[in-house]
């Protein structure tokens, strides 16, 4: 059980006495913000923030995921973890720092602001939140120095969608307040990129990777009462006006919730890429493959794709995408053999693309011209291939092929054939 | 441009251009103004001999090194004087002449700075895009010769709207010099500041080119667009030394002042050599006596124009609008294109060219090849196509500064040279053309700013709060900043934190990004879209909301690149015009009855008005001959607006004094006013939309007629003033216009069209002006001052 109650809970009507004060009405607005969300002081005057820390043990249960169960192996991280990109060479990985980020909205641009910066780490068998909470503006320098702080004790960064938008918002405050900043140069992993190599529909563009959509999938935690993202802002603005802090303690539960979802999230993916088999599902074994893949791990990747495609259902594009990749990385460990099987398998599979039927038949064409001396299949094959369309550079290539192999097959086997 | 083309005397030339200019002139070259005339003017400017200075010694060796070999062994005297002020950090506005090498002015310091203290940056701000184009590749020759790989690479790049995302992040970290335009630095950088945290710490100079184009709105943006750079340099720790480049106006100084608001050293007399040129104006002859209507001044350019081409003398012909120059180009090309399949001799060039087809015609005005270039404004600034023998411009530019620049655009250093204006019908152009010694005389238009229009400084002060939070402190322009941030706050933009220290902060509380919404070209971010509905529905422009509903209405002929459409269906709640392509010889004019209501006078002839106005029909107006063809009704809803405006108020006794009927006063009144504007945009240097002008015609109130001339933007751009200041000079220009004029009865060159006014108008008119100026009730009311106060 954490240690510190959640927000929101438990605060007494009485200590409500200071809402609706004058904004900047000094002691009774701290001691309700601090009051209301559950967290302390720190800083002074007006360069004064908010700090709300939350700890849940080993047994806290976050849908049907318990924290005991996450907690990270040896060296601060998972087996598999060093697999992700952006993580540091270290196969063990550094102690991390999990980050997420509130922000005044998604313009960007100086005006744009980080008003809650949540920071959550794994120490002694429990999961500990930290949340800086900006009160007032006066206060983002001290604030982003404290953050700074904690994060020098850190060896890596885990995000969600983090390189795009937190880390890269963190520099531009940091430069605004010509702050030099280590935060940023941290080794990062965000794990947007990993999920959607896993979780993405391949139909589509990157659908189905909502950490939320995560959250209900594997976590099977479901929010209610959560705040929809594109209410944080005014729900902050109106904190900042009237200085009621009671509408912000959601905000705080949702960003917790990010993080805890985050950190499980991470814990999973990397538990996968150390052993693919483990209870994956094809789609997941295509994308551990890919990763993997990326990693330099091209053995282990080959190993993932075999068992996607042979555990895919016929039609889906989950398999063809799995042989396609098997005969691409078979190819590249020169077992020409196996890979024209998965090119094969690829060209009869029902529903194949034209533009991977295309590339399947022109490798098929290499395979038994160079590898098989067999001109008449390659020919078959080189005119399928052309017959599915192609830009005018790639069709010039194959129309050369297809002259050397009629010379081949006029010289040889004698007789041509019609395309 | 920075290399010095020395070009010996050429006789054969002279004599080419002395043929031109005795048949244009029918032998008299040396003669006095002859107002009728189809030549009215013939002016000498003579030659001009090089004073050299000397580099100052803070100069970098390896600059003066690297300009020596490009031939470049002394500067001129304004170079020399320039990089002085600038070298020692002071603000300078620089104003020389076309091709005298004012580009050196500016990128001699910068450069200098930059190889003494490599950590050094500089932004370079111009108008258009296609400007900074331009200068990149001089910056370029200089500066790979000035970098040493490995140590010292300067890098110099443009940052526009065509820079791709992905290179973006590169020029931030590796640019010493960023090429770019006030509406980027306003949308793109400032709001972006911590991006170029590097850029704003260090910045050394800014470089402001074109300064003159910076008036009116634009201007008033830039005004506040500055306020805001220099803001964010202050939070950076820098205070860059500003050097502006101008074309000749009265104010040079004023204009920088007013726009940067610290003092500034002028430079203002050129080193450079130059050689004679010869100024003509031409004045198509009357065709029809009655209607005052004139020969094509197109016509007359193509003849004029021909006259210099037959002697193989390369020109520049500047029209005034794209059409113009498409029809120009046809004709030079009917009478000297190439024969088919040679490189061709005569081009067009305009906006909307492809930028290769651009640098093709100025590469082969530059070598020669292209004899004559038929060109819109697009070629009147600094983008270098050598310079040519003769400049000829079909129609006044609109401004004593833009035809000396254009103008500028033929003349080698040596050599004699031409320039030729050819009147249209339009009055100003009648006005210029029969008065020459205005425009050769007297000093040309002031450009006028106002920063502190309060719409446009509270646009700002949103982006600057956005930029950096405001303490209660400071100051932004002359208004105090915490009266704007207050009307800010109502609306939830900023939230004001006291502090226990009694200081103030405002902290920016908005989701929004406040410069998406802020277009430097207009005052009001509220406009029409129109949409071509020709082909499916395309949006192809946009309009402000004030002039929406005049050119806009249903059945408007709206003009875009030389097309014309007709509007089928104005939405205004939606902000919306129709329109669909069709083929016809006329346009529309919005007839717009307009109150003006005096709120407070701050002189007898100027002050804070109520305008309301609302368009009520229009008129067909036939291209060319400015026939009226025909009119139409129409019902819009009202628009209102609080601005500034000058006023003439005709005392009753000169109003009683006329020998005439009542109506015919009134006509004269029309015909007044109609002249009055013409004469107040010349005098303002000011766009046609820029002002308005209206008539309360005295039956209510105290019985004397007034003529409004007003600041057509809500909360006005500084126009009241210099035209109360100019009254005197106002009216007598009215009234040399009006009798210079050789129609009968009123032409669309003096007191408006006939049929608009009545047959008296003109009379009454000028006998109203005679009165008015004699009358020393009315010339009071002009202080005697003749500068224009900022």
């Amino acid at each position: 059980m954490p240690r510190v109650p959640p927000a929101g809970s438990g605060v007494a009507p009485e200590l409500r006495e200071g809402e609706g004060a004058e904004p900047g009405a000094g002691s009774a607005r701290a001691t309700n913000a601090a009051e209301a969300l559950g967290g302390e002081w720190a800083g002074e005057g007006s360069r004064r923030y908010l700090v709300v820390e939350r700890r849940y043990g080993a047994s806290h249960l976050h849908g049907h995921v318990s924290v005991g169960d996450l907690l990270p192996t040896a060296g601060g991280a998972w087996p598999g973890f060093g697999f992700l990109p952006g993580a540091a060479a270290q196969p063990e990985g550094p102690p991390l720092l999990f980050l997420d980020l509130e922000t005044t909205g998604l313009a960007g641009g100086a005006g744009t602001y980080a008003f809650l910066v949540g920071c959550a780490w794994f120490a002694d068998d429990a999961f500990v939140i930290r949340q800086f909470l900006l009160s007032a503006f006066t206060a983002e320098a001290v604030l982003l120095s404290a953050v700074e702080r904690l994060a020098s004790g850190f060896g890596a960064l885990v995000t969600y969608n983090g390189k795009s938008f937190d880390v890269p918002l963190l520099e531009n405050r940091l430069a605004l307040h010509r702050m030099p900043g280590r935060l940023p140069d941290l080794p990062h992993v965000d794990l947007l990129h990993p999920a959607r190599r896993l979780w993405s529909d391949l139909s589509g563009e990157g659908g189905g990777c909502r950490l939320m959509t995560l959250e209900e999938a594997h976590c099977g935690y479901v929010r209610v009462g959560d705040v929809p993202g594109f209410e944080i802002p005014a729900r902050y603005f109106d904190f900042v006006r009237s200085a009621d802090a009671e509408p912000l303690a959601a905000v705080l539960e949702h960003n917790r919730l990010d993080l805890l979802t985050l950190a499980a999230m991470t814990a999973r993916v990397s538990a996968m890429l150390a052993s693919a088999a483990d209870g994956a599902t094809p789609r997941e074994q295509l994308g551990v493959g890919r990763l993997l893949e990326a990693a330099g791990r091209v053995t282990e990747a080959t190993a993932c794709f075999t068992l996607a495609a042979a555990g895919a259902v016929a039609p889906s594009p989950v398999r063809r995408e799995a042989l396609r990749r098997l005969a691409m990385g078979l190819r590249r460990e020169r077992k020409y053999a196996g890979a024209a099987e998965a090119w094969q398998a690829l060209l009869e599979s029902p529903g194949c693309s034209t533009a991977y039927a295309r590339e399947a038949a022109e490798a098929l064409a290499i395979h038994h011209e160079h590898r098989r001396r067999d001109p008449a299949r390659a020919r078959e094959f080189a005119a399928a291939s052309l017959r599915h369309g192609q830009s005018e550079r790639t069709a010039t290539a194959l129309r050369y092929r297809l002259a050397r192999l009629d010379r081949k097959l006029g010289s040889g086997a004698g007789g041509t054939l019609d395309l | 441009m920075t290399a010095i083309a020395v070009r010996r005397s050429d006789p054969a030339h002279d004599l080419a251009l002395q043929g031109a200019l005795e048949r244009l002139t029918g032998g008299a070259v040396e003669r006095p103004d002859t107002p009728d005339g189809w030549v009215t003017a013939v002016r000498r400017l003579p030659a001009r001999d090089a004073a050299y200075g000397a580099f100052p010694d803070a100069i970098d060796p390896r600059l003066r090194a690297a300009l020596e070999a490009r031939g470049i062994e002394r500067p001129y005297t304004h170079q020399a004087e320039a990089m002085e002020h600038a070298l020692a950090g002071r603000h300078v506005v620089i104003t020389t002449p076309t091709a005298s090498g004012k580009t050196l002015c500016y990128n001699a310091p910068v450069l200098s700075r930059i190889l003494t203290d490599p950590s050094s940056r500089a932004l370079y701000l111009f108008p258009t895009k296609a400007l900074a184009q331009d200068q990149l590749a001089e910056l370029h020759a200089l500066s790979d010769v000035l970098s040493t790989p490995g140590d010292l690479e300067i890098g110099v790049f443009t940052y526009d709207g065509d820079t791709p995302q992905d290179a973006r992040r590169a020029i931030r970290g590796r640019a010493h010099i960023v090429l770019s335009n006030p509406d980027m630095v306003h949308a793109g950088i400032l709001p972006h500041h911590p991006r170029w945290a590097k850029l704003f710490e260090n910045l050394r100079y800014v470089v402001i080119d074109e300064l003159h184009a910076y008036r009116g709105v634009f201007g008033s943006h830039l005004g506040n667009v500055l306020r805001r750079l220099r803001r964010v340099c202050r939070h950076y720790g820098s205070s860059p030394t500003f050097i502006c480049s101008s074309a000749t106006i009265a104010n040079p100084r004023e204009l920088a002042q007013a726009l940067v608001e610290e003092p500034f050293e002028l430079v203002e007399t050129s080193g450079a050599p130059a050689g004679e040129k010869v100024f003509l104006f031409v004045n198509p002859p009357v065709v029809n006596q009655q209607l005052g209507i004139r020969r094509s001044y197109l016509s007359e350019t193509r003849r004029v124009a021909g006259e210099f081409l037959k002697r193989d003398l390369q020109a520049i012909v500047f029209a005034q609008s794209r059409l113009a120059t498409e029809i120009l180009t046809t004709y030079l090309k009917d009478d000297f294109g190439s024969v088919p399949g040679a490189a061709e001799r005569i081009r067009g060039y305009r906006g909307g060219y492809l930028p290769q087809r651009r640098r093709e015609i100025e590469k082969g005005l530059r070598e020669g090849q292209v004899r004559a270039v038929v060109s819109t404004s697009a070629l009147e600034l600094g983008i270098d196509i050598g310079a040519l023998d003769v400049a000829v411009m079909a129609g006044y530019p609109g401004t004593i500064a833009a035809t000396w620049q254009r103008a500028g655009r033929a003349g080698r250093r040596t050599t004699r040279s031409a320039a030729v204006l050819v009147a249209s019908s339009a009055p100003l152009d009648q006005f210029v053309v029969r008065n020459p010694s205005y425009f050769f005389d007297a000093s040309p238009e002031h450009a006028l700013v106002n920063p502190d229009n309060l719409q446009i400084l509270l646009d700002h002060v949103k982006c600057a709060a956005f930029e950096l939070p405001f303490s209660g402190q400071e100051s932004f322009g002359s208004h105090p900043v915490n009266e704007v941030l207050a009307v800010l706050a109502e609306h939830g933009f900023v939230h004001r934190i006291d502090e226990e220290d009694g200081t103030a902060t405002w902290q920016w509380t908005s989701e929004s990004y406040p410069a998406d919404a802020v277009s430097l070209r207009s005052i009001s971010s509220d406009n029409f879209v129109i949409v071509d509905t020709t082909r499916g529905a395309d949006v192809i422009g946009e309009t402000s909301f004030t002039s929406g509903p005049e050119t806009l209405h249903e059945k408007a002929i709206y003009l875009l690149e030389a097309q014309l459409y007709q509007v089928e269906r104005l939405d205004f709640e939606g902000r919306k015009a129709y329109v669909r392509q069709i083929d016809c010889d006329y346009y529309t004019d919005a007839i717009t009855y307009t109150k003006v209501t005096v709120l407070d006078a701050c002189a007898p002839n100027r002050g804070e008005v109520h305008v309301t106005s609302r368009v009520v029909g229009f008129k067909k107006i036939k291209f060319y001959t400015n026939e009226n063809i025909g009119s139409g009704e129409l019902d819009l809803p009202e628009q209102e607006m609080h601005t500034t405006a000058w006023w003439l108020t005709v005392p009753e006794q000169v109003m009683e004094g006329l020998p005439f009927a009542p109506d015919d006063r009134r006509d004269g009144i029309v015909g007044l006013s109609f002249a009055l504007r013409q004469v107040a945009q010349l005098l303002l240097m000011c766009d046609r939309q820029d002002i308005g002008v209206s008539i309360d015609s005295g039956a209510e109130d105290d019985g004397e007629p007034r003529i409004f001339i007003y600041d057509n933007y809500p909360g006005g751009i500084g126009f009241s003033e210099p035209l109360a200041v100019k009254h005197g000079e106002l009216l007598a220009h009215a009234q040399a216009l009006i009798a210079g004029c050789p129609c009968a009865q009123g032409c669309p060159g003096c007191v408006g069209p006939l049929g608009d006014i009545g047959p008296l108008a003109k009379a009454v008119a000028l006998r109203m002006l005679q009165a008015l100026r004699q009358d020393p009730a009315a010339i009071e009311a002009a202080p005697a001052a003749d500068e224009v106060p900022f």
